[in-house]
């Protein structure tokens, strides 16, 4: 348990000490939140001018999830094999699996902070859910595959990718460009065809929609994505990036050459 | 009883052989230097020991058990800084005291122990990010000295640091070891070496020569050198150097050269006067002791810093 404890502790003091972290995963999506919730909705009828606010805030909310999984862990585990800490680790009676955990449960808890921001400016600017306990509930679950997958796609990153800059420029980049074109920036209604169709497949995304119709129904998120079959597919994705990206973790970052 | 026994110890990545058969046995609470310049295969012997790499072929058993079942009496420390610096000295410590499964209490305890051992107790609320180089290599050996460990593996700790830094500091770390725990350094500065209880060189893989410093000069033969700064390095400088050299042997250092002969004293002044009749400025000329880089010159014709 001290080894978890250990590497928990020090991933979530360096993710809140780093300014870049917060500015990307606290500051960046706040800032949305604050923008979308009054220049984007400008036009949008009185009524759903709440829920447009509410569904700006869940996207945001998926977008912090997103760079604290994709962009902060990797470049953690760079700087970590960067600066020799990892071989420092290799040298010392360490279970990787308890090193692999600590920082997974450091990522989650640094992540439910700034969901808990995000959610807190994104109400206080008039954000409105429609929804029962279920609905929460449903939407807690999907943002949990959020960050599931964000760690798998970010344990992959800070495997193949060597060096501190390079890591983060990988993950912003991936977080970024799959937002955009997954309509987490923009209506799904609005999404080509084919980008419709990632946004099904992409388990972020399809987790993004899923949440959102949880909280407040079809006509905001675009589609149903609470269908068995668009479930399984993201449950399944979530969880094969998150082992896929723990295994190649395991094996090449602590690989003795 | 061997602390560390290396048998014919082979490591190759494709066709390049980084270490090419090393045997070396340390003993029990010796201080043990490795010196040799970069590439020469010294950082890639101290990993396979502390278990980082793996060797092609051969052993390495420390204390009799296979090096990747003694981890826990290895204290490794990296040559490169591998504290965080967002975490204050003390956070960084008490992280490896977690890591190595003291519980919350004890590794307090633990921790301002090895604070105060290291000299760094007032500071230990700074974040790693504000310290000296040196204070922040103090900090990363004393990750490297929880109870238990028995062999402390240092690669090139010393890099970076000013030559009076470097002295505190190896003089801190035969202060704090236990009388008991192994030293083994991986250096390319003589200084350092000169500071071991004994001495490998190791050159393109193999270990080239091992001894006590003293006794290594001694058996190379080298007596006194001659070490020159000119205002400026020319061929006709060198060529007059080497005429007082034995074996015509001349070292070309960064500020001028070094030769080796018997008896420097007797030497010397004709060497100031044939300088002088052509024209070569001298701005610094004495006699002196042999190096270990004098040595590892002497044996390999290669310069440890020409070639670092």
């Amino acid at each position: 348990m001290s080894q978890i404890a250990a590497a928990f502790s020090k991933t979530i003091k360096e993710f809140l000490r780093e300014r870049a972290v917060l500015f990307w995963t606290i500051a960046w999506p706040i800032v949305w939140v604050l923008i979308g919730s009054f220049v984007f909705v400008s036009g949008a009828p009185q009524q759903i001018v709440p829920y447009l606010r509410g569904a700006t805030t869940i996207a945001m909310l998926v977008f912090a999830l997103m760079i604290a999984g994709i962009a902060n862990l990797p470049a953690n585990i760079a700087a970590d094999r960067e600066n020799g800490l990892l071989a420092k680790l290799m040298s010392m009676p360490i279970s990787p699996r308890k090193d692999f955990v600590g920082r997974i449960l450091g990522l989650a808890a640094f992540s439910c902070l700034a969901a808990a921001l995000v959610i807190a400016v994104g109400l206080a600017c008039g954000a409105r859910f429609s929804t029962t306990d279920i609905g929460v509930l449903q939407a807690v679950g999907f943002l949990l595959l959020v960050i599931c997958a964000s760690a798998g796609i970010g344990l992959l990153v800070g495997t193949f990718i060597k060096h501190v800059h390079g890591a983060v420029m990988t993950g912003v980049g991936i977080a970024v460009v799959t937002s955009a074109v997954s309509g987490m920036f923009m209506p799904y209604s609005a999404l080509p065809p084919m980008l419709q169709q990632f946004a099904r497949v992409y388990p972020i995304a399809s987790a993004n929609s899923s949440a959102i119709y949880a909280l407040m129904g079809e006509e905001i998120a675009g589609y149903n994505p609470l269908t068995v079959s668009q479930i399984s597919l993201t449950v399944a994705l979530s969880v094969f990036l998150l082992i896929l990206g723990t295994i190649l973790y395991s094996r090449r970052c602590w690989r003795t050459e | 009883m061997n602390a560390i026994r290396v048998e014919n110890l082979t490591k190759r990545y494709g066709a390049n052989e980084v270490l090419k058969g090393v045997n070396l046995k340390v003993d029990e609470g010796e201080f043990y230097a490795l010196m040799g310049p970069n590439g020469s295969g010294k950082t890639t012997l101290a990993s396979i020991i502390a278990s980082v790499r793996i060797p092609t072929s051969g052993s390495v058993d420390i204390y009799g058990r296979k090096s990747w079942q003694a981890k826990e009496w290895i204290g490794y420390v990296p040559q490169e800084n591998f504290s965080s610096p967002k975490l204050t000295g003390r956070e960084n410590l008490m992280y490896f005291a977690r890591l190595l499964g003291y519980s919350g209490s004890q590794a307090e305890s633990l921790v301002n122990e090895m604070l105060g051992r290291i000299g760094l107790s007032a500071d230990a609320d700074k974040r790693v990010g504000k310290y000296s180089g040196g204070m922040r290599k103090r900090l990363e050996v004393a990750t490297a000295l929880f109870p238990g460990v028995r062999i402390l593996i240092l690669d090139e700790p010393t890099t970076g640091l000013d030559p009076s830094a470097r002295r505190k500091f190896l003089g801190l770390v035969e202060e704090v070891k236990d009388k008991q725990t192994t030293i083994f350094l991986i250096t390319h500065l003589g200084s350092d070496a000169e500071l071991a209880s004994r001495v490998g060189l190791i050159d393109s893989g193999e270990i080239i020569a091992e001894g006590e410093p003293e006794a290594l000069k001694r058996m190379h033969g080298l007596g006194d050198v001659i070490t020159v700064e000119t205002a400026v390095k020319s061929d006709k400088v060198a060529d007059v150097l080497r005429n007082f050299s034995d074996e015509k042997r001349l070292l070309e250092t960064e500020a001028g050269y070094r030769i080796y002969c018997k008896h420097g004293d007797k030497v010397l002044p004709e060497a100031v006067r044939n300088l002088d009749q052509i024209g070569g400025k001298v701005t610094r000329i004495e006699v002196a002791k042999p190096s270990l880089e004098d040595v590892f010159f002497k044996l390999t014709e290669k310069t440890v810093a020409e070639v670092s």
